[in-house]
């Protein structure tokens, strides 16, 4: 803090100074240079595609970069998919502990244009911001060749500017679990939240803290009610009857008991501690909470159920899961392309819920005796797959759903009105689309 | 802070041929640490500084447009970033003074001669050598409604709290933040107060002792003021990291319930949404806001510092 000494004689410092910003001025440029810079603009417009005939002459190796494998499935793939192959070899990259790490590093890996990883493993939020900027290999002749294998509903997730930049690996869907000693099988939102309510012990738990669980959870009941965010045209169609009902509805839920106001402060594994504690009726969560379910006393107590409908509207759901998007730098696009016809295959897809518990992207992998066997509510979890929607498809997702949660948050913290919300949620999402 | 590190100055200009000589010598041995100082501060600064005159497109990779100070503008016309401005003020504000009365009675009490006194100084410090996102997410779970420890407690003595959700509403939310951060870094303020506290010779006591003076006397009266350059040294650290917090509101509330800070802003847009001119002008805000804060600080208390220093001698 030597702010108060005395400063040296005038020309000595300027002739310091110029000699330090000389320095400066030639660090700055060695840095910069380093960081690589000057690309013109590439959109997605002028993206390379991939042939889906490619496949069966691959040799090589492959890369898949992606997220921790917790489940094993990326691993388990890789190594199937080699043994089967013969010709290519594939291998995991684990590149990230959590999934916003695994974007960040993703990000940087395709922004600095690098060869390492041939296949990234995207959420399929990402699809259309990665798409936008040029940094993925066009799969839409790939797509359409394996259409018939895969869930359309699935396959709309990777869908930007109408072209598909990716191929769904494996999807997700919320289910609802709930006490059948105390509680009904739920059939409409309405029916859920007055069952909810009845009973201090029949409460329903789901994901409210402000963050994009939210989004989902808001969305899960907005699509069943018949309202959007965009339309197809990609205009904002936030502000609705559907909208304010909704929103409504579940402040109203916290307010009469349906809901416990400690939801505010949710994301996945707290809700599913607390319905764990036997003190709830209901529980909006993913597939995998099924195997920890049966791991407590609740297990002979609990019941599955897809996502219920709104009172004169339909069911409907919010998709989750991952899809498989070939990097535009990738240095064995063949390799990729095999390993993706492997990976979506209706064989694999049934290890795919077998061995590793996660939602096939093939209908018919959901009525096989053996994933029965292993995934008893197939039935259940297929139901909402085919449901559900994607969210909004933009390269300013993030922005969107902010946009969402933090307004949708608002009304269920009690700290601004649905009128209010509304406004700013449609006004908020309007300035994020003009993002230049 | 002192990007420019001025060389040994000995005072007003005498310019003599050994001087120049001298300060040149003094220049050159220098300048290894000036370059590395404008390769890790000056150059990351300003680059931020250009990309926060920029906007670069979030539609079409490599498109960017030079726009000025409208990144500024319209964070300042923003009510985010005055909503964030507030709360992280008001964080900093409540958290640097518990810190710097907890420290105080805390350096009190370790300077006290008894056995295990060095143990015991090493074992104060063990919250601050705890990561801050591990100890949130303890915080966190102390919290949790029905299940916490705190909320369950208090619900089992019949306290009020016992049946609030903690991290779902504004006061309480802020409450926990602060105590996560006084619990972590009291430890800290309360050892730089007890090297100030050791500095104070013990005549000055036995002199006081001599006049008659009360324990509080003493304390009102010498230890405070000959402690107040420790303090000020504490309190400026203190308040220039609670300016910049980020972890703990990113854990335990993800900035809701009025819980954002300016850091958290700036991370929202830089890194979620990929708005790197817009996100930069918020870290330079920031930075800039911790700028003024610190100099502020330096210019008023700092005087202090300097007064006590002359007395001293």
């Amino acid at each position: 803090m030597d702010l108060n000494r005395p400063a040296l004689p005038l020309q000595n410092k300027a002739a310091t100074n110029r000699k330090a910003l000389a320095a400066t001025a030639v660090a700055a440029a060695l840095l910069l240079s380093a960081c690589g810079g000057g690309a013109a603009p590439q959109g997605a417009e002028q993206a390379a595609a991939a042939d889906p005939a490619s496949g069966a002459s691959a040799s090589g190796a492959v890369n898949i970069c992606g997220v921790k494998d917790a489940s094993g499935i990326y691993k388990g793939t890789a190594e199937a998919f080699t043994k089967a192959n013969g010709k290519v070899t594939a291998k995991y990259t684990e590149i990230g502990a959590t999934t916003d790490e695994a974007r960040t590093q993703i990000v940087q890996r395709l922004e600095g244009k690098s060869t390492e990883c041939d296949l990234f493993v995207t959420d399929v939020i990402w699809t259309s911001e990665f798409a936008s900027q040029g940094w993925l290999l066009d799969q839409t002749k790939l797509v359409e060749a394996n259409k018939d294998r895969l869930i359309p509903s699935t396959v709309e997730t990777t869908k930007y500017q109408d072209k598909y930049w990716g191929s769904p690996f494996f999807t997700n869907a919320g289910l609802i679990y709930y006490q059948k000693d105390k509680v009904a099988k739920p059939e409409s939102w309405q029916q859920l939240y007055a069952e909810a309510a009845k009973a201090p012990g029949n409460g329903y738990v789901y994901q409210g803290k402000q963050y994009e669980g939210l989004t989902v959870n808001f969305l899960e009941m907005l699509y069943s009610a018949g309202g959007e965010v965009l339309n197809d045209q990609g205009d904002v169609k936030i502000d609705s009857k559907e909208t304010r009902d909704v929103l409504n509805f579940m402040s109203d839920g916290l307010k009469n008991g349906s809901a416990d106001r400690a939801v505010l402060t949710y994301n996945e594994d707290p809700a599913r501690l607390a319905y764990e504690s036997g003190d709830f009726g209901y529980q909006r969560n993913w597939p995998h909470v099924y195997r920890l379910l049966n791991a407590t006393p609740l297990a002979s107590t609990f019941g599955v159920a897809p996502l219920p409908t709104w009172e004169g509207g339909k069911a409907s759901g919010v998709l989750g899961g991952w899809n498989l998007a070939i990097s535009a730098h990738s240095t064995n696009q063949a390799g990729a392309v095999a390993f993706i016809d492997f990976a979506t295959s209706p064989d694999w897809q049934k290890h795919v819920a077998m061995d590793y518990s996660q939602a096939p992207v093939n209908e018919a992998a959901y009525s096989d005796a053996a994933v029965l066997q292993k995934m008893p509510f197939a039935t259940e979890l297929l139901a909402s797959v085919k449901g559900a929607k994607p969210r909004p498809i933009s390269p300013v997702y993030p922005q969107i759903s902010q946009a969402i949660y933090k307004n949708v948050y608002a009304v269920l913290s009690g700290t601004s009105s649905t009128e209010e919300a509304v406004q700013k949620m449609a006004e908020e999402i309007t300035t994020a689309k003009a993002s230049f | 802070m002192a990007i420019k590190t001025i060389p040994p100055s000995r005072g007003p200009a005498r310019t003599s041929g050994r001087d120049r000589a001298e300060r040149k010598l003094a220049f050159r041995m220098t300048a290894p640490s000036l370059v590395i100082m404008a390769l890790v501060a000056a150059v990351p600064i300003g680059y931020a500084i250009w990309l926060s005159l920029n906007q670069y497109s979030v539609r079409t990779a490599g498109l960017s447009r030079f726009v000025g100070l409208e990144n500024y503008i319209n964070a300042l016309a923003s009510q985010e970033w005055w909503a964030a401005f507030g709360q992280t003020f008001l964080f900093a504000g409540l958290s640097v003074s518990l810190e710097l009365v907890l420290g105080t009675a805390m350096a009190l009490l370790l300077n006290l001669a008894f056995k295990g006194r060095a143990v015991l100084r090493t074992v104060v410090l063990l919250p601050y050598a705890i990561i801050t996102v591990v100890s949130a997410i303890t915080w966190q779970t102390m919290f949790q409604p029905n299940m916490g420890l705190v909320t369950n407690v208090l619900s089992a003595l019949g306290l009020p709290g016992g049946d609030v959700v903690w991290l779902g509403e504004h006061g309480y939310a802020m409450a926990v933040i602060v105590m996560a951060d006084v619990w972590k870094t009291t430890p800290f303020a309360a050892l730089i107060i007890l090297a100030g506290l050791q500095v104070i010779s013990a005549e000055t006591y036995e002199a006081a002792e001599l006049d008659g003076a009360s324990k509080w006397q003493t304390f009102v009266n010498i230890t405070l003021p000959l402690l107040r350059p420790a303090i000020v040294l504490a309190a400026i650290f203190r308040t220039m990291d609670a300016l910049r917090v980020f972890d703990l509101p990113f854990v335990l509330t993800r900035g809701a319930n009025g819980t954002e800070s300016m850091s958290m802003l700036a991370y929202t847009q830089l890194r979620e949404n990929r708005l790197v001119g817009e996100g930069s002008a918020l870290s330079i805000l920031t930075f800039l806001t911790v700028m003024v804060v610190s100099v502020i600080y330096v210019r008023f208390a700092g005087g202090n510092i300097r007064e006590v220093a002359k007395e001293e001698q």
